[in-house]
């Protein structure tokens, strides 16, 4: 290929961020008509490199060229008049704006837009509606949707299937398509590694702020990015779910939790389950099935309208997440922002749920807790690098904070929601591995996964959500992804058929 | 065909969707409607001069209302309102004094430039040296207090008569008043709201990052906003002037001022998160508290107590209110 089919090239561009370096030299290709991936661990520089292309971030060294020219971007603005447009995880539509309004502050045609959105979200939308109260899936279609309208050359699309919903992935990937067939072309970074082989025509491999590969997916296997990006351990784990997964056990402790006919509104219609100690119980579904309305209620933040709550024994009626952290339930909530005191240290924020009881008088103590906080990075790998604020964490070590924080507080039933969305292949297993080590300890986790793949490897055993009710419960080492899409759709009955045939 | 189809529904917002989002201007204004029902009530013959003398004597404040509503929806603050009006009153007073109404016309204009440019000026330090703007404008205040008192040492200075009828009325003649609170509101807010320049407040103030990503230069558009509000704070000291025939360079009228265009904002249904609220709203939640006193009055009840009963009704509407929007996001 010459230089002058490269539509993007970007020559050893650098970053840091005071002591941190975020990209070392990154040199990467894009061709025109060309769909292109980027991958790589949490921490290797994929969005300090989106947010340089896009003209949020200025590089420390380094060039872009686009289209066999030198470009230098001072604003996203700039960027996107030069042909590169992004689409990030968080929807850049203002939420007090209308839909309308938000157009014309990009100045973008509404005819434009609304031809590209008839392909990605056939529901439509009212132009008048405030933007913040649409659902976040159907945001990013917008999003998409206003950025093809403006006829780009590169589309940057970050993270845009995390938490989406798999008919909106589709459509999205429909979309993609059909901008290679125009000769756009398209940078794509994600963690879903089956996409990336899906849709993409090569992929780069970022690791600690390189570019350590380039591969054409379709001479590459999947084990093969992997082993790229991380090492061989995470790359076989990907391969071969059994042999990193727990042995099938009988699982014969005491009920931790138990749950007996949770009824909210139209959201939970009647669920039912026990979780004892020692285990570690899967949760799917499909988007809005009341999974969000479960977590909520077992956590405090949120009132039951009927049912029952049973844990450690005793009938438990939270009015508050303190009361439900005193019995024994911590929350691990989707968006870990929820979570962080983005603006507070590592241990701080590894603290915070150690402070709910402190020693006697109102003290803290010290020694004990810095013990405690110290044995936390450890055991979860924390990247302490930045830990003056959590907010410059990478969103992995984000995560790790989130968790780790109970490891310090104490529980006795992790709730988990998604925990390991929007993070790296090394860092997921690095969770499972610590929930497998908790429930061998005899604490237990609920965890809600949208990804099917990670069941076996975490799980003992799965409960699958349908119109709010459990409509599958499966050991963990049986709920083959066919099986699990089937029932999450409320295929239930013709499961159960095929099960006895 | 089916592309035809869909471009051609109405993108215009539907009438129920109007109301909801004017639902707090709405509610506000049916809230002033009983006050000055009961208040017309309590006064026998109530009529046209009572009407002038209310628009007469909240004109000032309802500008600076509108004022800090610019700026707050544009996600900032802005605690020089009251100081910027003290100054555009003094100098307005100063030089408009033994003046006849066309030199009091061309002091006016420049008094605007003034404050316009010191609007500016306050906007472009709030973006380029990142200090909040709470800091910035609170220092900006004890300057602009400060050229007050340079501009006139003691209360005093005036106003040509001719000046006054023009901007407030007199007597029974209420429209006068009404129709330059009007003014800025439809020839420069109305097209303003409408522009990308306007959107880009709203959008900056709802959020910053999505703006930025939207191509909203930031710089411009704080400029913009603040300079939109110095221009009113002008018209606020002016219609000082000429509502008190002087100008007075306290520091307690400037503190007073933008303490009660806070609260008015804050009743008007602007969110002091930004994004969220319009310049109306305000205007209307400024004819409430000034009515509030009245009415206790009325009643014969000591008027300080007009004073806590503001107080109270500030905080249980913003209660209110809160509920009711928090109640309606949990049913959406």
């Amino acid at each position: 290929m010459t230089t002058s089919d490269q539509l993007l090239r970007v020559r050893g561009v650098a970053k840091r961020f005071g002591p941190v370096v975020a990209l070392r030299s990154v040199d990467l290709a894009v061709a025109a008509g060309e769909i292109h991936a980027l991958v790589g661990a949490n921490g290797a520089g994929k969005s300090t490199l989106v947010k340089i292309l896009s003209g949020v971030l200025r590089p420390d060294a380094g060039t872009i060229e686009v289209a066999g020219r030198p470009v230098r971007f001072r604003s996203p603005a700039h960027a996107r008049t030069s042909g590169l447009a992004p689409v990030f995880q968080d929807p850049a539509f203002v939420p007090d704006l209308t839909v309308a309004e938000n157009l014309r502050l990009t100045g973008t045609d509404p005819a434009a837009f609304r031809r590209r959105l008839d392909e990605l979200a056939p529901g439509g939308v009212e132009f008048g509606e405030v933007a913040g109260v649409l659902p976040l899936p159907l945001l990013r279609m917008l999003d998409l949707a206003r950025v093809l309208a403006h006829d780009p050359a590169l589309l940057l699309l970050d993270e845009i299937t995390a938490a989406l919903p798999t008919d909106y992935a589709d459509r999205v990937f429909a979309a993609i398509r059909n901008a290679r067939a125009e000769g756009r072309s398209v940078l794509f970074i994600s963690h879903r590694l089956l996409e990336v082989q899906e849709v993409c025509d090569r992929v780069t491999v970022l690791r600690d702020g390189r570019n350590v590969d380039t591969l054409r997916t379709a001479d590459s296997s999947e084990r093969h990015i992997v082993a790229a990006m991380l090492g061989e351990r995470a790359a076989q784990a990907a391969v071969d779910p059994r042999r990193v997964a727990p042995p099938p056990r009988a699982w014969a402790g005491e009920p931790a939790l138990e749950v007996h006919g949770l009824v909210d509104g139209h959201k939970l219609r009647d669920v039912s389950f026990t979780l004892t100690s020692g285990e570690v119980l899967g949760i799917t579904s499909l988007e809005g099935q009341g999974q969000d309305e479960l977590f909520a209620i077992l956590a405090g933040d949120r009132r039951a309208t009927g049912g029952e709550i049973i844990a450690g024994g005793r009938r438990l009626a939270a009015r508050h997440p303190h009361q439900a952290i005193r019995n024994g339930l911590a929350l691990v909530p989707s968006d870990r922002w929820e979570a962080l005191l983005p603006q507070r240290p590592v241990r701080e924020n590894l603290a915070i749920a150690h402070y709910n009881s402190p020693g006697r008088w109102g003290w803290i103590n010290a020694e004990r807790e810095r013990r405690q906080v110290a044995d936390a990075i450890q055991r979860l790998e924390i990247d302490t690098r930045a830990q003056a604020q959590a907010k410059r964490l990478s969103g992995g070590n984000q995560q790790k904070l989130t968790i780790g924080r109970w490891l310090v507080g104490g529980f006795t039933t992790l709730l988990c929601f998604d925990p390991t969305r929007g993070i790296d292949v090394g860092t997921k297993h690095q969770i499972y591995d610590l929930f497998r080590e908790l429930a061998g300890a005899g604490k237990s986790v609920l965890m809600f996964t949208s990804e099917l793949r990670e069941i076996p490897l975490a799980c003992d055993r799965v409960l699958v959500l349908y119109d709010g009710r459990v409509v599958a419960e499966l050991p963990a080492a049986e709920a083959g992804e066919a099986a699990l899409l089937s029932a999450a759709h409320g295929l239930a009955d013709t499961l159960a058929e095929a099960e006895r045939q | 065909m089916s592309v035809l189809a869909t471009a051609a529904r109405p993108i215009g917002p539907t009438a129920s969707r109007l109301a909801r989002r004017h639902a707090w201007t709405v509610a506000v204004t049916a809230f002033f409607a009983v006050l000055l029902v009961w208040n017309a009530s309590q006064t026998r013959n109530f009529g046209a001069f009572e009407i002038q003398t209310m628009l007469a004597s909240t004109l000032a404040l309802a500008y600076l209302a509108m004022a800090q509503s610019v700026v707050v929806i544009g996600g900032g603050i802005d605690l020089s309102v009251g100081a910027l009006l003290v100054l555009a009153n003094c100098l307005s007073a100063r030089f408009m004094e033994h003046a006849g109404l066309g030199t009091a016309l061309l002091v006016a204009v420049a008094c605007l430039a003034v404050t316009s440019a010191l609007g500016a000026f306050t906007g472009l330090i709030v973006t380029v040296s990142r200090i909040p703007a709470i800091i910035v404008t609170l220092a900006t205040s004890f300057a602009w207090g400060g050229m007050a008192l340079l501009v006139l040492h003691t209360p005093g200075g005036g106003a040509p008569a001719g000046f006054q009828a023009l901007v407030l009325g007199s007597g029974n003649a209420w429209w006068p008043a009404l129709l330059c609170l009007l003014a800025p509101l439809l020839l420069i807010w109305a097209p303003l709201r409408r522009s990308r320049a306007g959107i880009g407040v709203y959008a900056l103030g709802s959020s910053d990052n999505a703006a930025y990503l939207s191509g909203v230069n930031p710089l411009r558009t704080r400029i913009v906003a603040y300079t939109f509000g110095g221009l009113l704070c002008g018209l606020a000291g002016l219609a000082t002037t000429a509502f008190t025939g002087g100008g007075s360079p306290q520091s307690t009228i400037a503190m007073n001022a933008t303490l009660n265009s806070v609260a008015a904002i804050v009743l008007g249904g602007v969110a002091l998160s930004g994004g969220v609220g319009g310049l109306v709203g305000p205007v209307i939640a400024v004819w409430c508290l000034y009515l509030i006193p009245n009415i206790m009055l009325g009643l014969g009840v000591d008027p300080s107590y007009g004073e806590v009963v503001k107080g109270v009704v500030v905080v249980l509407v913003v209660l209110v209110g809160g509920l009711l929007r928090a109640r309606r996001n949990r049913s959406a």
